[in-house]
């Protein structure tokens, strides 16, 4: 037997007891055919669950309770085949060789049985106890091809099982066939190259490629075994999903498609989400309700003499089109307590009174953990992740995303890049810290390095780019412009730039495009709400540690010190107010936070910021360090120098740019 | 001494095709300052030349022909939006480009249907979808096939026949 080079390593000798001994179950397969799904279906765990391949980037453990008992069941990497080329494919290989007694359940997609075929031969090398499982057998008998489970069976050894993952169906039957799992038949593999072939490589062609021309023998092999038992009927006519995604591709239609998915993005995420969620939450449910109860709870538990100021609340329910403009449902108008307060001068002191103010104004104050930190948490960054999540699901599990990779691709070469970069960069527009780890995807470091870069520096998150939103609802379109080519034109020069001086090759584009599927709601909703959970846990901890550093720093009068110490940078070269130094301080924790503050002083009644100012402060913070996450994401990813070396480059930049920004506005004269 | 092929000029008389220096206006014909006229040098007939304007326009708008010779063998991108071919050698240089294309079924003997060529290329091999960019669509050598249904029907040699439906 000969083993493939790059996987012998995982060849164990065939243990006798492996059978008997197969506690372990290892989830197998080409990417995107909905091991995660089985996955989920066998062990009752979320995992997340796309339409495109390489959602799996790490592995997944769970228990399943098989009719003989429980069991472990790991969820692997989609891959193509056993060489450990890509990072997902190297874990895969290693989880096949840290489980030598596993038994390998090998997920297909059945309507594409030749590419599960070449693996299932890779894998029969490893002589390992193996079922196949012939998943999506809704789609196949929809695309009218037909399958012969029982001669299949008969031909590889092993139990083969029908699933459609998605409707549980057929479950039971691959709970039950585990246990039968089998070592699969020895395929023997004939040398088949066609005659062209060989008269090519006659010519001199490089022919020194083993893995290559066992993988061609492989295949023939699977065109003998497709041949006894796949029957393939006359194409039928496209369907739908067919048609928009074949749309989707295309050169003038593909960008109309584009420009519409890209309003409704805008639409919901932006205007419905940053617009009437947040208005609604940060006017209603905060100002005139829970900060008011809060302020009267900490008024009534440490009553130091001190009087409330009122402000007024405006509220307009609006379902908006366009920014600034839309159709007004409804508008009211209170008087609602305010943070702010002022200590009666004549009630005599107490000595708790000092204490009961601390405590008071930690809590409730102008930098307090709930009117802040929750506040800003909850009432403007939730709704705005929600509705980016919600919508980046749907479109994940349509399998768009892929198609706007060829899209792109053109483009991105550019930058050192390939279209798979796409997938990452929109994924950042939801949350640059899970965005970086799925940078993994990319084949070559150069890439990986190029996509974190540009990440960190010019793709905001989807909190913080509700935030700008609403920031840019006070600069004129002109300005919006401005600011949208400014971050596209830094996105291509910085990623130029880098890919000419980082050297080194790009990889092939080569994209496999998943079918378009209609999004399953329950998937959606599901997926957002783990994502949410996993966001709100990163998010609120930040927040109310940023607002608490904050808080100190105010009480140690150490605030206005660090304004004064920032003023040249800030105040001189950036042209802004001094007080919004702390916006960028707090932007080290977090750069959306640290627009939200930018954003307090942007808006209301009498602000803060000028027009030009929240121009040039947009653009600073949009390029500023993501957050501390995403650092320590970028350390965990690419190493600590250079996540230090990148968070100097954007710091830079971002200051730099920002403050040529004001000097050429101030220059002009505008 | 070959001129540049722009340079011929066609006889629209007897389509006879010249160099304006084998005309007997250009061998010390004594009218050759003050008339404009061209003379064929088969027929003799005496004809205007193009205006410069049009010969601008039609190099524009045409397209340089160049004569194909009769071959079976192409490169992916020669291949129309749609059409269904043979694929016959992988000639990249690169072990690695030609093995991941190997294991999406791109290997010598597939049948695969070019889907579009622009922005990138998408071939489809039997169900898979695959995007390439223009520089390996150019290291894939292919035959046309025929039959439009030949995919499918190269694909299982007498699969049909073996399986029947009531199986």
């Amino acid at each position: 037997m000969s083993a493939p080079g790059s996987s012998a390593t995982l060849t164990p000798a065939a243990r006798p007891e492996a059978a008997r001994d197969g506690r372990t179950i290892v989830l197998v397969g080409n990417p995107n055919v909905g091991k995660s799904v089985l996955f989920s279906k066998l062990t009752g765990k979320f995992v997340i669950i796309s339409n495109y391949p390489g959602t799996t980037v790490e592995i997944t453990r769970g228990q399943a309770a098989l009719a003989d008992g429980p069991c472990a069941v790991i969820d692997t990497p989609g891959i193509n085949e056993l060489a450990a080329r890509t990072e997902d494919a190297r874990v895969t290989c290693n989880v096949l060789r840290d489980h030598p007694g596993a038994t390998i359940v090998q997920v297909a997609d059945a309507k594409n049985l030749r590419r599960a075929l070449l693996l299932t031969t890779q894998l029969a090398e490893l002589r390992r106890p193996m079922v196949l499982v012939l998943n999506m057998m809704d789609e196949l008998e929809h695309s009218g091809h037909r399958v012969n489970i029982r001669k299949l069976s008969e031909i590889l050894g092993v139990p083969v099982v029908p699933t459609i993952a998605t409707a549980r169906t057929g479950i039971h039957l691959l709970e039950k066939s585990i246990g039968q799992a089998a070592v699969p038949a020895r395929l023997e593999l004939r040398e088949a190259a066609p005659r062209s072939q060989v008269a090519l490589t006659a010519a001199g062609l490089p022919c020194q490629d083993d893995e290559y021309q066992r993988n061609v023998a492989r295949l023939s092999g699977v065109n003998e075994i497709m041949a006894q038992t796949y029957t393939v009927s006359r194409p039928r006519h496209p369907t739908f999903a067919q048609q928009l995604g074949a749309w989707a591709t295309h050169p003038v239609k593909g960008l109309l498609l584009l420009g519409v998915a890209l309003y409704f993005m805008f639409w919901f995420v932006g205007l419905f989400g940053a617009g009437t969620v947040v208005d609604f939450f940060e006017n209603v449910v905060f100002h005139r309700h829970v900060n008011v109860w809060a302020i009267h709870a900490v008024d009534a538990i440490l009553p130091f003499p001190h009087q409330h100021q009122t402000e007024e609340s405006e509220y307009t329910l609006a379902i908006p089109f366009a920014p600034r403009r839309g159709i007004e449902l409804t508008t009211s108008t209170t008087q609602v307590l305010s943070p702010r307060y002022t200590a009666d001068a004549h009630a005599a002191p107490r000595w708790w009174h000092g204490i009961a103010r601390f405590v008071h104004d930690f809590f409730v104050g102008e930098f307090g953990a709930i009117t802040m930190a929750l506040s800003y948490g909850f009432a403007i960054v939730l709704p705005i992740v929600t509705t980016f999540f919600l919508l980046f699901g749907t479109l994940e599990d349509s399998g768009y995303l892929s198609r706007l990779a060829v899209m792109v691709n053109r483009i991105f070469r550019a930058m050192g890049l390939n279209g798979k970069a796409v997938l990452p960069m929109v994924l950042g527009l939801g949350c640059d810290t899970m965005a970086t780890m799925t940078t993994r995807i990319l084949e070559t470091r150069k890439e990986r390095v190029i996509t974190t870069l540009l990440l960190a520096l010019a793709v905001p998150c989807s909190a913080q780019l509700g935030v700008l939103m609403a920031m840019a609802a006070r600069v004129s379109w002109t300005a919006v412009a401005f600011w949208v080519g400014l971050m596209t034109a830094v996105v291509f020069v910085v990623g130029w730039l880098t890919a000419k001086l980082y050297g080194g090759p790009s990889s092939d584009f080569i994209l496999e495009l998943p079918p378009m599927r209609r999004p399953q709601f329950g998937n959606v909703a599901i997926k957002t709400l783990a994502r949410l959970e996993w966001y709100l846990k990163e998010v609120i901890p930040l927040f109310v540690l940023g607002t608490a550093v904050l808080f100190f720093l105010d009480k140690l009068d150490l605030l206005t010190k660090i304004a004064r110490l920032a003023e040249p940078l800030v105040t001189g070269w950036l042209g802004l107010p001094s007080q919004t130094a702390n916006a960028f301080l707090i932007g080290f924790l977090r750069r959306d936070y640290g627009a939200v503050y930018l954003l307090d002083a942007a808006i209301g009644p009498n602000p803060l910021l000028s027009a030009h100012q929240v121009l040039v402060s947009m653009v600073t913070i949009t390029l500023f360090m993501p957050c501390i996450a995403t650092l320590f994401m970028i350390a965990r990813e690419l190493g600590r120098q250079a996540a230090l070396i990148i968070a100097a480059i954007v710091t830079a930049l971002a200051f730099g740019i920002g403050g040529l920004v004001h000097q050429l506005a101030h220059g002009i004269g505008l | 001494m070959s001129a540049p092929r722009d340079d011929y000029i066609h006889c629209p008389l007897c389509g006879f095709e010249f160099a304006k220096a084998d005309t007997p206006c250009a061998r010390g014909c004594p009218l050759s300052k003050s008339c404009h006229l061209i003379s064929c040098p088969n027929c003799c007939y005496e004809f205007p030349p193009e205006p410069r304007v049009v010969s601008w326009w039609r190099r524009l708008l045409s397209r340089p022909e160049l004569p194909k010779p009769p071959r079976d063998l192409f490169s992916l991108p020669e291949l129309e939006e749609g059409e269904h071919a043979e694929l016959v050698s992988l000639t990249s240089e690169k072990v690695s480009r030609r093995n991941t294309l190997a294991i999406y079924g791109l290997v010598p003997g597939s049948q695969l249907v070019l889907q579009q060529k622009r922005p990138s290329f998408i071939v489809r091999i039997g169900e898979t979808e695959l995007a390439l960019e223009a520089d390996i669509a150019r290291e894939i050598v292919v035959r046309r096939s025929r039959c439009a249904h030949a995919v499918d029907l190269t694909e299982n040699t007498g699969a049909a026949q073996k399986t029947g439906s009531g199986s």
